[in-house]
C-alpha cells in the first residue's frame, strides 16, 4: 500500500512538472505583477500604521523635523502609546501586558495557575502545537488537496483558529484585580487560614492586599503568578520566625542573596510587624 | 588578425563577464521566466508579502540600530530621541513597531493559505517545516524586540516572558539564565537581547528564507485545489476529435457549416 502511494505521487508529480511546462504561464509578467501590487499594499499598510499611531498620540506634530511632537509618555493615541514610562524594576502596581501575538500565551498563564500546572499551559501546549505542526506532512499523508474531502484537516484548522482567536480576545480584554478588590478576600483568607481571633494578623493581611504584594505573590489561589513569585499560602509554615519576616520585608536581598522582591523598608515597624504576623499565622489552611 | 567583437556583443560585454564568472544571468532569467501553474491567485501572493513585510523590519530595523543604545541607562532616551527628535525617526520606528504585527499576521495567514491549498503535501513537506521554524523565529523577533524600548511595558512583560522559559523542564531553567545573563533582568539582559534581536535571529531568518523559496523555485507553487484543470491532473482538453467526415451518407448537423 505505501509503496503505491509512493509510485502513484511521483507519477502525480512528473504531470504538475509536464502541465506547468506544457499550459502554465511565465512568472514574469503575470504573478510577478500580482506580487507586486500585493507587496506594496504592505508596505503603505504598514506606513500607515506608523503614520496613525504618531498623528492620533494627543501633542503638536510639525512634520519631520526635530521636536515633531511634544508628546508626554501618559498619552495614547489610537493604537496606544509611544512609550511608556521608563522601566523601573522597582515599581510594585505595574500589570504586564505583551504584545498582542502572544496574548493567547498570556491567558494560558491564567488558565494554568502557578506554580502547579503551568508547565503545561505554557510550555507543554505550545510545544505539542510546533509538534504538530511540523509533523503535519508526515501526519496527513494523502493527496487529495480540496478542501471539501478533507473534512478532518478542516475541522481541525478551524478549531484552532477558533482557539487561537478566542485565546487572544480572553487575554486582550481580561482585567487584573484591583488592591481594593483583593481587600475584601480577607476575612476569607482569615477563615481558611484560622487566625480570625489574630487581630493583628488580619490587619496584616489587609495590607498585604493594599501593598500590592498579590501584583508578584500568590496566595489561596488570588494574586499574579505569572512573575515566578512563591506562592505564601503556606508561608508561616516554614516556621521562620516573626524576626526574620521583618528582615526579609526591610531588605530581601539581605537575607535572600539573589532575590527579586522590592524591600519595604519605607514601612513603619508596626506595618511590618503586622505583615509579619500574618505571614507567620499563615500556614495554609490545614 | 583575430575576428572582432560585433557592436551589440561589446555593449553587452559587462552582463556576459558576469555571466561567465558567476551564472547569475541565467538564474535570474530562469527565476524570472520559469513557468508556474496558468490558475495561481491573488492568494498565492501571500508569501511575497511576508517576505516584503520581513525586508521592512530588516530595513527599517538597520536604521534604528545606528541611533539605539543598548544600555539601561540610554536605551529609554535613545527611544524618546527616535520618536522625537531624528528625521523621520518616528516613521522608521513606527514602521518597525507596526511592521513587526503586520509580519506576523502575514506569516499567520501564508501558512493558512498553504495548509488550505493542502501545499504542505508531497514533495512540499520540507518547505513546511522550514515555514514553521520562521514562524517560531519571527515570534521570537517579538519576544526580543519588546524589551528594547526598556520602557515599564517592555521590562515587566519581559520579566513574565522569561519566567515562563525558567518554568520549562530541564534545560529551562538554563534558557532563562542565559537570557538574562544573571539572575534577573539587568543591564547584561538588554545586550543579549540586542544581540540576539538584530544579528543571531535575523541572520537566521535570512537562511531560512534562502533555502524556503529555492525550495519555492524547485518544486513550483501549486494549482489551487478547486481548479477545473490543476497542475497535476492531465492535458486540458481531450485530443481534438477527427473531424465528421460530411457528405452523402452522413449529413451535416443542423446549423452546422460544412467544412472541406
Amino acid at each position: 500500500m505505501a509503496e503505491d502511494r509512493i509510485v502513484e505521487r511521483k507519477r502525480v508529480f512528473a504531470q504538475y512538472k509536464q502541465d506547468v511546462k506544457e499550459r502554465g504561464k511565465p512568472f514574469y509578467p503575470y504573478a510577478m505583477f500580482h506580487d507586486t501590487v500585493m507587496s506594496l499594499v504592505v508596505v503603505i499598510v504598514i506606513v500607515g500604521l506608523a503614520a496613525i499611531w504618531k498623528f492620533t498620540t494627543p501633542g503638536h506634530h510639525t512634520g519631520f523635523g526635530p521636536h515633531g511632537s511634544t508628546d508626554v509618555p501618559n498619552q495614547a493615541g489610537w493604537l496606544g502609546k509611544l512609550y511608556d514610562q521608563p522601566a523601573d524594576p522597582g515599581t510594585i502596581s505595574f500589570v504586564p501586558r505583551p504584545d498582542w501575538y502572544f496574548y493567547f500565551l498570556f491567558q494560558l498563564l491564567r488558565i494554568f495557575k502557578w506554580p502547579d500546572s503551568v508547565i503545561l499551559g505554557t510550555v507543554g501546549i505550545p510545544t505539542i502545537c510546533l509538534v504538530l505542526l511540523i509533523a503535519l506532512p508526515f501526519i496527513d499523508l494523502r493527496s487529495e488537496r480540496r478542501p471539501s474531502r478533507r473534512p478532518v484537516a478542516m475541522v481541525a484548522a478551524v478549531l484552532a483558529v477558533l482557539s487561537m482567536g478566542i485565546l487572544t480576545y480572553r487575554g486582550a480584554t481580561a482585567k487584573e484585580a484591583l488592591a481594593s478588590e483583593e481587600v475584601t478576600h480577607v476575612p476569607s483568607w482569615a477563615a481558611t487560614e484560622k487566625f480570625t481571633k489574630n487581630k493583628e494578623a488580619v490587619a496584616g493581611a489587609r495590607l498585604f492586599a493594599q501593598l500590592g504584594c498579590l501584583n508578584c505573590h500568590t496566595y489561596l489561589g488570588q494574586g499574579n503568578h505569572n512573575l515566578g513569585a512563591p506562592d505564601l499560602s503556606a508561608e508561616g509554615a516554614k516556621n521562620k520566625g516573626i524576626a526574620f519576616q521583618i528582615a526579609h520585608l526591610k531588605c530581601p536581598q539581605c537575607v535572600n542573596p539573589g532575590s527579586q522582591m522590592i524591600p519595604f523598608a519605607d514601612q513603619p515597624t508596626k506595618n511590618l510587624t503586622a505583615l509579619a504576623t500574618f505571614l507567620e499565622a499563615s500556614k495554609g489552611g490545614k | 588578425m583575430a575576428t572582432r567583437m560585433s557592436p551589440q556583443d561589446r555593449i553587452m560585454y559587462p552582463v556576459d563577464w558576469l555571466e561567465e564568472r558567476s551564472g547569475l544571468i541565467g538564474a535570474v532569467r530562469y527565476f524570472l521566466f520559469r513557468r508556474v501553474p496558468s490558475d495561481t491567485n491573488w492568494f498565492q501572493t501571500l508569501g511575497s508579502a511576508t517576505l516584503t513585510a520581513f525586508l521592512v523590519q530588516a530595513t527599517t530595523g538597520v536604521i534604528l540600530a545606528m541611533y539605539y543604545k543598548p544600555d539601561p541607562q540610554e536605551a529609554y532616551p535613545s527611544i524618546v530621541n527616535i520618536t522625537n527628535d531624528v528625521f523621520a525617526g518616528w516613521l522608521v520606528r513606527g514602521m518597525h513597531r507596526w511592521g513587526a504585527s503586520v509580519f506576523i499576521i502575514l506569516m499567520f495567514l501564508h501558512m493558512g493559505r498553504v495548509f488550505l491549498f493542502g501545499a504542505y503535501k508531497y514533495p512540499r513537506e520540507l518547505n513546511w517545516i522550514i515555514g514553521v521554524l520562521l514562524l517560531a523565529l519571527g515570534l521570537a523577533e517579538g519576544f526580543t524586540g519588546y524589551l528594547l524600548p526598556w520602557d515599564q511595558t517592555s521590562y515587566w512583560a519581559t520579566t513574565v516572558g522569561i519566567n515562563i522559559n525558567g518554568s520549562a523542564p530541564f534545560l529551562g531553567p538554563f534558557i532563562a539564565q542565559f537570557l538574562q545573563g544573571g539572575t534577573y533582568i539587568n543591564a547584561d539582559t538588554l545586550s543579549r537581547f540586542y544581540a540576539i534581536h538584530m544579528l543571531l535571529i535575523p541572520g537566521a531568518i535570512f537562511a531560512l528564507i534562502g533555502l524556503h523559496l529555492y525550495l519555492v523555485i524547485r518544486l513550483g507553487v501549486t494549482s489551487p485545489p478547486w481548479s477545473k484543470h490543476p497542475a497535476g491532473s492531465g492535458p486540458t482538453e481531450p485530443p481534438p476529435p477527427a473531424p465528421p467526415r460530411t457528405g452523402l451518407t452522413r449529413p451535416a448537423p443542423r446549423g452546422g457549416t460544412i467544412r472541406g
